[in-house]
């Protein structure tokens, strides 16, 4: 069964490689089946995973409960039930409700949370070497790269600024920014090259390895 | 001649590509690897945990990104059974699943770490920061029981873990952004103390949070993970694919080299 | 009534969660945690909604014999067998593990590492020094490619050794490579940082408001 199961996955990684020449049905019938089975999975997941302890226990405990309280259970449950009135064109409007509690929830988690993670912590960031600096207890190096980080971070933020025409030294500044931020998307394309070669390393090695090693196992 | 070289067929860089990956694949090379500080940080901050202390492995990733995230994975698990360090892995990522519970068990195997005791895995569970906000109060209300059934207050293993109090780290293993999740929650509510392993599309940004405290290590993408097994001594596959991958990018380079020059040679002649 | 009530109940539910972060009254835990606990409920059922918008656009695209329509059965193919296999039996069941392992993992690894030869080919016919931006951006990525793998160091080392310097300035591939992202980069991405979370945060505030109603759609 094993090796059953390596030759499908040669068979099949081999049908979405075929595209590299060009659309063919191989990889078409690789590319649609993909999508069925990846929905697929996700139904299963959700399903064990995410409706029944979430929502199918929580219901189940409302019948079995010693206390009246877990009635409320059931609104939820409800509302979430909505979500299938997406089965009626006339019924769609319905589904606003439980996607504007979701929305509401996220709004409000996200506002305080993200306002101290990325807002405040980022900007201790940028100023606490300052501190450091003036305590002396940084080196050379150091002490450049405090300045540079802040240099940096105004001139990004001024480019992406447009309530100020960029024009003077606004120009300047935020042309200094755009400079930072090449640099940065250069090195986010160094990585993402390293990314996209590391996966296909992985399937040449489950190729040559795995797949042309299973000819050796059978002879 | 130049004008041809530019407007080359793609099929053909597509086989220089292909050769560089098979021919160094067939007769593999060892090279030195060089460690960073974020991976370093990490490997010392599980290094110095003491004994049956735990920590959280999070599979925020799916097959697409098992290439490089697989080999960290297996690298943190074997320095964790090595160290008798606890590991609850767990996904907030449907996909990351199966892949999260073989994993386990293939390196718990390896290593003699038994489930329940050394390790338990405690599958998927959907709406991200709502997993996170909740296991903050109670694990076991989040998950009640492990992805094979178990009861989760029955693993011997959970009897004193309670929420992120007795998780000394969460490493995340991310391929999209749910490590700034993990950051914006389970950092600013609990103050729990997060690590991240991460693809190469996202390690960029990753940064700012290393340099803030709020990540206090990072293992980038392949590299990172060769890194990584260089540091706990067990050279696996991370460390076969950076070597492959170092002919790949002599390549990219290589052809970017040539198209810059035929490109300046070209604006030279029409000027 | 059909716009109306979804706004109030955001704006509800949007206050009652920012308000009950910053008490730390039982009371205000109690419904904070009460809250989280309908969310948690409500969230699994939201992939209905996304199953069935992808049904009805492959129905259609069966009804309407658009382009490679044959193709569609083989979408409700993939989802019939995990679904057949994967819900009466638990997705620990091992038919279900064998058919991920080797049917759906290898297409979604594969299907992601075309992208390996598309990048290298992108990179051969668009990657040029038409300027100072294009030419930092070369040069960095140049530098942060070289950095991250072993021959990086290699190269440099050899290079290195030609000159005096050779054990002040050893692996520097790497440590460029590391001074790139732990520097510039830094600046340029705690920037963007800021800059999307002030949008987040007043995107946030503007939908709890009642301003932003796009999520609402179209139609009364």
């Amino acid at each position: 069964m094993e090796l059953f199961g390596i030759w499908i996955a040669a068979f099949l990684t081999l049908c979405i490689y075929s595209f590299l020449y060009k659309d063919n049905p191989f990889y078409r019938f690789a590319e649609y089946l993909f999508v069925g089975m990846t929905v697929g999975y996700g139904i299963v997941l959700s399903y064990h995973q995410g409706f029944i302890p979430f929502a199918w226990e929580p219901f189940m405990d409302v019948f079995t409960g010693e206390s009246l309280f877990g009635l409320i259970k059931l609104i939820p449950i409800g509302i979430g039930l909505l979500f299938f009135s997406g089965l009626s064109s006339r019924h769609t409007w319905l589904i606003r409700f439980p996607s504007a509690i979701l929305i509401g929830v996220g709004c409000g988690l996200a506002i305080p949370n993200v306002l101290r993670a990325n807002i405040f912590e980022q900007t201790r960031g940028t100023i606490e070497p300052f501190a450091a600096i003036n305590a002396g207890t940084l080196s050379g190096m150091e002490i450049f790269s405090a300045i540079l980080m802040v240099i940096g971070v105004i001139c990004t933020l001024t480019y992406f600024f447009f309530s100020v025409e960029h024009r003077g030294p606004v120009k300047w500044v935020s042309k200094i920014g755009i400079a930072f931020l090449m640099i940065g998307f250069g090195s986010a394309f160094g990585n993402t090259v390293m990314g996209r070669v590391a996966l296909l390393i992985q399937r040449v090695d489950f190729l040559i390895n795995d797949w042309l090693g299973s000819f050796v196992a059978l002879f | 001649m130049l004008t041809k070289l530019v407007n080359m067929d793609r099929r053909i860089v597509f086989i220089l590509v292909a050769l560089a990956v098979i021919i160094p694949m067939l007769f593999p090379i060892s090279l030195p690897v060089s460690i960073s500080e974020p991976t370093q940080n990490l490997y010392e901050f599980i290094d110095e945990l003491p004994a049956d202390s735990a920590i959280m492995l999070v599979f925020d990733y799916g097959p697409s990104s098992l290439a490089e995230l697989n080999p960290m994975a297996k690298a943190i698990l074997k320095q964790c059974f090595d160290k008798d360090v606890k590991v609850v892995g767990l996904t907030l990522y449907a996909v990351g699943t199966t892949m999260g519970s073989d994993l386990m068990k293939e390196i718990a195997e390896e290593k003699g770490a038994v489930n329940g005791e050394d390790y338990v895995f405690l599958g998927y569970r959907p709406g991200i920061e709502l997993v996170i906000l909740g296991m903050g109060t109670n694990i076991a209300d989040i998950y009640e029981t492990d992805f094979y059934g178990t009861p989760t207050t029955e693993l011997p293993m959970m009897e004193n873990i309670t929420n992120y109090d007795q998780i000394e780290l969460v490493v995340d293993l991310s391929s999209g952004n749910l490590t700034e999740a993990w950051i914006t929650f389970a950092n600013v509510q609990f103050n729990q103390q997060i690590a991240a392993g991460v693809t190469g599309v996202i390690i960029s940004q990753m940064y700012p949070y290393l340099q803030t405290g709020q990540l206090i290590g990072l293992i980038s993408g392949i590299a990172g993970a060769a890194e990584y097994e260089h540091l706990i001594q067990s050279h696996a596959k991370g460390t076969l694919w950076i070597n492959v991958e170092s002919f790949v990018h002599l390549l990219i380079i290589i052809l970017v080299i040539i198209g810059n020059i035929a490109f300046f040679v070209q604006r030279k002649q029409e000027e | 009534m059909k716009r109306q009530i979804p706004l109030i109940l955001c704006f509800l539910f949007g206050v009652v969660m920012l308000l009950t972060q910053f008490s730390p009254h039982s009371l205000s835990q109690g419904i904070y945690e009460e809250v989280l606990n309908w969310a948690r409920i409500i969230t699994p059922f939201a992939l209905v909604f996304s199953t069935i918008t992808l049904l009805q656009t492959h129905i259609t695209r069966i009804r309407r014999q658009t382009e490679h329509w044959q193709y569609s059965f083989l979408v409700f193919g993939g989802i019939a067998i995990m679904v057949v296999v994967g819900i009466p039996f638990g997705p620990q069941n091992p038919v279900f593990e064998w058919l991920f392992n080797n049917v759906q993992l290898p297409m979604d690894a594969t299907m992601f590492s075309l992208l390996a030869f598309f990048i290298a080919s992108a990179a051969y016919r668009a990657f040029r020094a038409r300027n100072l931006e294009a030419s930092l951006l070369l040069i960095t990525a140049v530098i942060v490619m070289l950095g991250n793998v072993p021959v990086g160091d290699l190269i440099w080392n050899k290079l290195i050794s030609l000159t005096p310097w050779a054990d002040t300035y050893a692996n520097g591939s790497s440590l460029m490579k590391q001074w790139i992202l732990d520097n510039p980069n830094l600046s340029a991405r705690r920037g963007i940082i800021l800059g999307v979370s002030l949008g987040v945060i007043s995107q946030s505030i503007r939908i709890i408001l009642g301003i932003e109603r796009s999520y609402l759609g179209g139609g009364d």
